[in-house]
C-alpha cells in the first residue's frame, strides 16, 4: 500500500450540488419546524399556550413537554421531557408548519409562561460550588505521581501562572438539520450527525423501537468539530415527534444563532498551572489545576490538564479537574479538545522558564522529552516528536530567527514562538464491506461518516490500494445505517478504526481471486503460487514470473456477478503501548505595539502521525487545524450577557473567526513515522493542528513586544495593556 | 428566521419614492444589508418597504472642485472611482476597509450613513436596549462594554455608530441633501445625527419621509495629497473599528494650514476632533504637536468598564495617523 496524494473523492459532488446535505432531502409533503425557545434563562415552564399559533395559516402541529412524555426518559430526552429550563434560548416547543415562513409566525405566535429562578450566569459566580467529576474526557479528573508539591518547593525555578481561555463554539458551516418520515412505525432520519448509529442507538431507544426500524442517513456534513452528536438529538427527536403527529415528513434545521447555544460549546478554563524546573531546564515539578464550566442538565469535562500528564518527562505530577455548573449551554468535545487550552497554558509557561534559565525553547523541550508514557507505565507505540522539533525548527529557519525584539517590518514588531501538540490516539470497532463488480470496479461500505474530512477518500483509497484498483473505479458509500456499522466520527479515529477492516475484507478479496486465478487454465496465472500474486494497476500479476491478467478477465471468467467481502475490527484486549501522535509549531507573527494588532504571518508546523494514507488530506486536516486554532489564539469568544444568560453577538459579524485576510502562509512538513502496534501504522490528524498553535502565538507575541498574554483570545487591549505584575518567578538561588 | 410580512414597492422616481416613503409604517430599500439584518433578527417591523435601489442617484460627479456622490451610489462604485481614489482617497480608503467585498457590491452610501448601531443589545431581541425598546434599559452599560461611546453618551444609551465612511466624510466637513415633503435642504453631515440624551430611539435628524439624494464634498482637494484612514481592529478584514482616525492635513511652508480629524467607534456618531485640529493650526507636522492633539483628542473620554483602553489607543491611532499624513520626506 503506497501513500497516495489522491483528491478527494466526493469533490465534483460537492462543487456542482450533487451532493445532498440532510436540509435539502426532498421529502413530499414537507412540512417545516420551527423552535420556540424558553422566555426566561432558568426556571420551569408553566403553560405553552398555543391557542393563538394553531390560528396562524399553516400551522399544523406543536411538540412540548406534554406531547413529548411517550418518550422513554434518558439524557437525550430530557430536555424535551422536562419543563425545567436550565439556560438562555433552551427550546420550549417546537412548531411545524406548511412552509417556513408560516412556521417562524406560527412559534412568534405561541406564549410561554415560565416561573424564572436566579440563574448563575458565569463560572465566576458559583467558585464554592466546583466540585470535581468522575472523569475528564475519557481520563481520571485527577491525577498523581510523585511529590508536586514537594518538588515545587524545592524547584530551582518555578512558573506559577493563571491561563484563561474563553468559551468557543463549533460552528461547522453546515447547521445541523433532519428531515424525517416514518412509515407505520418505521423511520427514516436523514441528519447531519457525527454518529448515525449513535443516532439510531438514541432514537430506537426512545421512541421503543427495534434498532431495524430506525435508518439514520447522514451521506455529507458541512463539518462537525465535535458538534453534531446528542445535544443535537432531542430537538431531532421533536422533529420526528411531529413527524409522527401528523403523518408527514419535517424538516428542521438550526439557526446560525442557535449554534451557540443548543450544539455545545468548548468550555471557558481558568487553569492555575505551576511548573518547576531544574536549573539545567528539566521539569522536576507540574502541578495543572482547570477549572471549567458544566451546564446544569449536563455533565462534561475536557481533559485539559492531560498535557501535564503526557507531554514530558516529569518524576512529580499533579492535576485535578474541576467543574462549576452554570446555566448556560452544555460544553461537549470541540476539535483538540483538552489538548488545546491545556497545551495553551504548559507551552506558554515553559516559555516562560526558557526566557528565565536562558535555554532556548526548542532545547527545553528536548531536555524533557517523554521516552515513554510515565502516567500509563507503558512505551509508546511510537513518538517521533524530535524529529518534529528538529525538521520544523530547520524549515522555520528558527536557529537564524532575529533576537526577540530585534526584528521589525513597517508598522509591525516581529516575533518567532513555538510549542509541541500532541493527541491521544484511540480506536473504536469497525465493520466494512467492499464489493468488486465484474468490471473490477469496487464499492466500499462503512457506516461511518463523512465530516468534510476525507472519509470517503481515505476509505476508497485504502480498498483500492489493497486491489490495485484506480480511485477512478471505485464508489463509496457511507453515513447510513443500513451499511456495516463503523466508527464515530470524532477524536480522529475514523481512519485508523476502518483500517483494519477493510484490510481485512480485501485480503479476504485478495485470497479468492488468487485461488481463482492460479485454479483457472484460462488465465495465464494458472500454476502459479497464490501467495505470489500482486494487484496493482488494474492487474492481477506474479511477484515471481512475469505473467499477469487484468482483475477485469479474471473477474469475468470466474466471477461474472461479481465477489464481496466484509472486514471487522475489534479492540484489542490488552492495551501493551500508549498511542499519540505529536507535532511541534512554529509561528513568526506581527504586532504592532502601539495599537495592539497582531497578525499571524507565518506557520511551520511538522507533525508526526504514523502512516499518512493521503498527504493532500492530512496537509488540509492540519491547515484546517491549525486555523481554528488561530481563531481560539486571537478571535473567537462566545459571550454571555451576565443578565440575561443570553448569548451576545451571535451571528458572524460580532463572533470572529479568522478570514482570508487574516491566514499566514503554511507551510506543513507530514514526518515520517512508523508505527506497528496501530493497525495499518495510522494515526489520527484531525485534532493535532488545532492544539500548540496557540501557545506558539502567545510566545512569538512575547518575543516581539516582550508582552506575555496568558488570556485567550489575546486581543487589542491585551497588547496595549499594562505588564502583568504577576510577570515575575520565583527563584532559588 | 424572517420578520413580520411588509409589502414592496418600487416607485419609479424620486417624487413617487417620496409619496411613498411619506406614508406611515414605510421605509427606504436601498442595499438592504442593514435593513434585511434587522428585520430578519424581528428588529425591523415597516408595514412596507420602499425600494429606492434603481432610482437615478447613483451617480458620481467631480466638478468645480465638488464631489457629489448620488446616495444610492454603491459602496464599492465610489471606493474604485478613478477620481475618487485620486481626489478623495480618504473617502477610498475608509470604504475600502468597510465590511467585505460583497457587502460592498450591495450596501449604498446613504445606507451606509444610516445603518443602526452593531451593539450586540441592540441587535438581540428580547435584551434590555432603550434604543430598540425605550424605557427597557441599556443592557450594554451594565453588560459587555467594550463596543461602548467614550464620548457622547448618556446614561440611556452608550452605543457607538459603525459607519467608516462616515467618519471619513465627516473630516472632510461633507453635506448631506435631503429631500422631503416639503423641497430639499442642505445639512453638514455630523447634524444627521445625534446624540442619544432621553431618546435614543431617534438616531438620526431626518424626519419620518425624508430622503438622502446625496453627499457632497467641497475644498477637500487640497487634502488629498495628505490623508489617511486608519482602522484599528482585532482580525485583519471583514470587522467593525474598534478604534477608527480619519486624518488630512495640508501644509505650506513646513506648517499645517488645514486639518482634518475625526474618530470611530468611540462615540454616538463620526466624533470630529476639532479640539485636536485646531490645536494643529500653524505648528510645524511634528511629534510634539501631534502629541498635543491627540492629547485633546482624549480629553473628557469618558470609559466604562470594559472599553478604558481605547482612550489610549485613541490617542496612540490619532498620533500614527498624523504621522502618516504628517511626514516630511
Ligand atoms: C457583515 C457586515 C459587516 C459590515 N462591516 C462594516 C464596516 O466595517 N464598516 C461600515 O461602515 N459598515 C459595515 N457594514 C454595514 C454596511 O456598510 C451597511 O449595512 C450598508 O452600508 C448599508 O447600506 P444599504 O444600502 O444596504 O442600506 P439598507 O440596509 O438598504 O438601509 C439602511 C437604512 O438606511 C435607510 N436608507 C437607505 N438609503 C436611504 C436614503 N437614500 N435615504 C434615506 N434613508 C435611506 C433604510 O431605510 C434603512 O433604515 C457591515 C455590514 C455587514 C452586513
Ligand atoms: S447602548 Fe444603546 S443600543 Fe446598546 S443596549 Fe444600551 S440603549 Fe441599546
Amino acid at each position: 500500500m503506497s501513500p497516495g496524494p489522491v483528491t478527494r473523492w466526493e469533490a465534483g459532488l460537492k462543487v456542482t450540488g450533487q451532493a445532498v446535505f440532510a436540509a435539502e432531502t426532498p421529502a413530499p409533503g414537507l412540512l417545516y419546524a420551527v423552535l420556540v425557545e424558553a422566555p426566561v434563562g432558568c426556571g420551569t415552564v408553566l403553560a405553552v399556550d398555543a391557542a393563538q399559533a394553531r390560528r396562524t395559516p399553516g400551522f399544523a402541529d406543536l411538540i412540548s413537554y406534554p406531547e413529548a412524555q411517550g418518550l422513554k426518559p434518558s439524557s437525550v430526552t430530557a430536555l424535551i421531557r422536562e419543563p425545567t429550563i436550565h439556560f438562555a434560548g433552551q427550546p420550549v416547543a417546537l412548531v411545524v408548519a406548511e412552509n417556513l415562513a408560516a412556521a417562524q409566525a406560527a412559534a412568534r405566535a405561541v406564549r410561554v409562561e415560565a416561573e424564572a429562578r436566579p440563574a448563575i450566569a458565569a463560572l465566576g459566580q458559583a467558585l464554592d460550588q466546583a466540585y470535581t467529576p468522575a472523569t475528564a474526557g475519557r481520563n481520571p479528573a485527577e491525577s498523581r505521581r510523585g511529590d508536586a508539591a514537594r518538588a515545587l518547593a524545592e524547584a530551582h525555578l518555578v512558573v506559577r501562572r493563571r491561563y484563561e481561555t474563553a468559551v468557543n463554539n463549533h460552528h461547522p458551516m453546515e447547521p445541523h438539520a433532519v428531515v424525517c418520515c416514518w412509515e407505520g412505525d418505521r423511520v427514516t432520519v436523514h441528519t447531519s450527525t457525527q454518529a448515525v448509529f449513535g443516532a439510531r442507538a438514541a432514537i430506537a431507544h426512545a421512541f421503543g423501537l427495534p434498532a431495524e426500524d430506525a435508518r439514520v442517513v447522514s451521506r455529507f456534513l458541512g463539518g462537525g468539530f465535535g458538534c453534531k452528536g446528542q445535544l443535537w438529538w432531542p430537538w431531532m427527536m421533536q422533529a420526528m415527534l411531529a413527524a409522527r403527529r401528523t403523518g408527514r415528513p419535517v424538516r428542521l434545521e438550526l439557526t446560525r444563532a442557535q449554534l451557540f447555544t443548543l450544539a455545545g460549546r468548548r468550555s471557558e478554563t481558568v487553569q492555575e498551572l505551576a511548573v518547576g524546573l531544574d536549573a539545567d531546564g528539566r521539569l522536576t515539578a507540574i502541578d495543572h489545576q482547570v477549572l471549567a464550566q458544566t451546564s446544569t442538565h449536563g455533565e462534561y469535562a475536557d481533559t485539559t490538564a492531560g498535557v501535564s500528564r503526557w507531554l514530558y518527562a516529569c518524576p512529580n505530577v499533579t492535576t485535578r479537574h474541576r467543574l462549576v455548573r452554570t446555566n448556560e449551554p452544555q460544553p461537549i468535545p470541540m476539535r483538540a479538545p483538552g489538548t488545546a487550552p491545556g497545551t495553551f497554558a504548559l507551552e506558554s509557561a515553559l516559555d516562560e522558564a526558557a526566557a528565565a534559565l536562558g535555554i532556548d525553547p526548542v532545547d527545553l523541550r528536548v531536555r524533557n522529552h517523554g521516552d515513554h508514557d510515565q502516567e500509563a507505565g507503558r512505551p509508546w507505540s511510537s513518538k517521533r516528536l524530535l524529529e518534529c522539533y528538529r525538521v520544523g525548527a530547520e524549515r522555520f529557519g528558527w536557529a537564524h530567527r532575529p533576537a526577540a525584539g530585534a526584528a521589525g517590518d513597517g508598522r509591525w514588531r516581529l516575533g518567532s514562538g513555538m510549542a509541541s501538540t500532541f493527541y491521544a490516539q484511540h480506536l473504536q470497532p469497525s465493520r466494512a464491506r467492499v464489493r468488486l463488480a465484474a468490471d473490477a470496479s469496487l464499492v466500499v461500505q462503512c457506516g461511518t461518516q463523512d465530516m468534510g474530512n476525507g472519509a470517503y477518500t481515505a476509505l476508497g483509497q485504502m480498498a483500492a490500494e489493497a486491489l490495485g484498483v484506480p480511485m477512478s473505479r471505485v464508489t463509496v458509500e457511507l453515513g447510513d445505517t443500513l451499511l456495516p456499522q463503523g466508527p464515530i466520527s470524532a477524536g480522529s479515529q475514523v481512519t485508523v478504526s476502518i483500517s483494519p477492516a477493510v484490510a481485512m475484507a480485501t485480503a479476504e478479496l485478495r485470497a479468492i481471486l488468487a485461488q481463482l486465478a492460479v485454479a483457472d487454465q484460462a488465465s495465464p496465472l494458472a500454476g502459479q503460487r497464490p501467495e505470489d500474486l500482486d494487484f496493482a494497476d488494474g492487474l492481477v500479476r506474479s511477484r515471481t514470473g512475469n505473467v499477469a491478467e487484468p482483475l477485469a478477465d479474471l473477474l469475468a471468467r470466474q466471477a461474472p456477478a461479481g465477489l464481496e467481502a466484509e472486514g471487522s475490527a475489534d479492540l484489542p484486549q490488552v492495551q501493551t503501548h500508549s498511542f499519540m501522535s505529536h507535532g511541534a509549531v512554529f509561528v513568526e507573527v506581527g504586532v504592532d505595539p502601539d495599537l495592539g494588532e497582531v497578525r499571524v504571518r507565518r506557520v511551520c508546523a511538522a507533525f508526526a502521525a504514523g502512516r499518512i494514507v493521503n498527504p493532500l488530506l492530512a496537509t488540509s486536516q492540519y491547515v484546517g487545524g491549525l486555523i481554528g486554532g488561530i481563531g481560539m489564539a486571537l478571535h473567537e469568544r462566545t459571550v454571555t450577557d451576565l443578565a440575561s444568560g443570553r448569548i451576545l453577538g451571535d451571528n458572524f459579524a460580532d463572533y470572529l473567526i479568522p478570514v482570508h485576510a487574516d491566514m499566514p502562509t503554511f507551510d506543513i512538513a507530514l514526518v515520517h513515522e512508523d508505527d506497528t502496534h496501530l493497525p495499518g501504522g495510522i494515526k489520527g490528524v484531525g485534532m493535532l493542528g488545532t492544539a500548540g498553535v496557540q501557545a506558539a502565538i502567545a510566545n512569538a507575541i512575547f518575543d516581539a513586544v516582550g508582552r506575555r498574554v496568558r488570556r485567550l483570545p489575546i486581543r487589542i487591549e491585551d497588547i496595549l495593556g499594562h505588564p502583568d505584575p504577576r510577570d515575575g518567578f520565583e527563584t532559588l538561588t | 428566521m424572517s420578520g413580520p410580512a411588509f409589502s414592496y414597492a418600487r416607485p419609479a422616481d424620486v417624487a413617487g419614492a417620496l409619496a411613498q416613503g411619506a406614508r406611515p409604517g414605510a421605509a427606504f430599500l436601498a442595499g438592504g444589508t442593514d435593513l434585511i439584518q434587522l428585520w430578519k433578527a424581528g428588529l425591523a417591523a415597516h408595514a412596507e418597504l420602499v425600494d429606492i435601489s434603481r432610482l437615478p442617484l447613483a451617480g458620481i460627479d467631480l466638478a468645480d472642485g465638488e464631489l457629489a456622490i448620488g446616495a444610492l451610489a454603491r459602496l464599492s462604485d465610489v471606493a474604485l472611482h478613478p477620481r475618487v481614489m485620486a481626489e478623495h482617497p480618504l473617502i477610498a480608503q475608509a470604504i475600502a476597509a468597510t465590511a467585505s467585498g460583497q457587502v460592498r457590491n450591495m450596501a449604498t452610501v446613504g445606507g451606509n450613513l444610516l445603518q443602526r448601531t452593531r451593539c450586540a443589545y441592540f441587535r438581540t431581541q428580547g435584551m434590555a436596549c432603550n434604543k430598540r425598546e425605550p424605557g427597557s434599559g441599556c443592557g450594554a452599560a451594565a453588560g459587555e462594554t467594550r463596543q461602548a461611546a467614550l464620548f457622547g453618551a448618556s446614561a440611556a444609551c452608550v452605543a457607538t455608530h459603525a459607519s467608516d465612511l462616515a467618519v471619513a466624510l465627516t473630516a472632510l466637513r461633507a453635506e448631506l441633501t435631503i429631500l422631503g415633503p416639503d423641497g430639499e435642504r442642505r445639512i453638514a453631515l455630523p447634524d444627521l445625527y445625534r446624540l442619544p440624551g432621553q431618546t435614543p430611539q431617534i438616531d438620526t435628524t431626518l424626519a419620518p419621509g425624508e430622503l438622502i439624494a446625496a453627499v457632497q464634498v467641497r475644498r477637500a482637494a487640497g487634502l488629498a495629497a495628505r490623508s489617511t484612514y486608519l482602522k484599528v481592529r482585532d482580525r485583519a478584514s471583514f470587522e467593525f473599528a474598534v478604534v477608527s482616525v480619519a486624518a488630512a492635513l495640508r501644509l505650506e511652508d513646513g506648517a499645517v494650514v488645514e486639518a482634518r480629524l475625526a474618530a470611530g467607534g468611540v462615540a454616538p456618531l463620526p466624533w470630529r476632533l476639532a479640539g485636536a485640529e485646531a490645536a494643529l493650526i500653524g505648528r510645524a507636522p511634528d511629534a510634539r504637536a501631534f502629541a498635543e492633539a491627540a492629547g485633546l483628542a482624549v480629553e473628557g473620554a469618558q470609559p466604562l468598564a470594559d472599553n478604558g483602553f481605547k482612550v489610549e489607543l485613541l490617542r496612540r491611532a490619532v498620533i500614527r495617523a498624523l504621522e502618516t499624513v504628517g511626514a516630511t520626506a
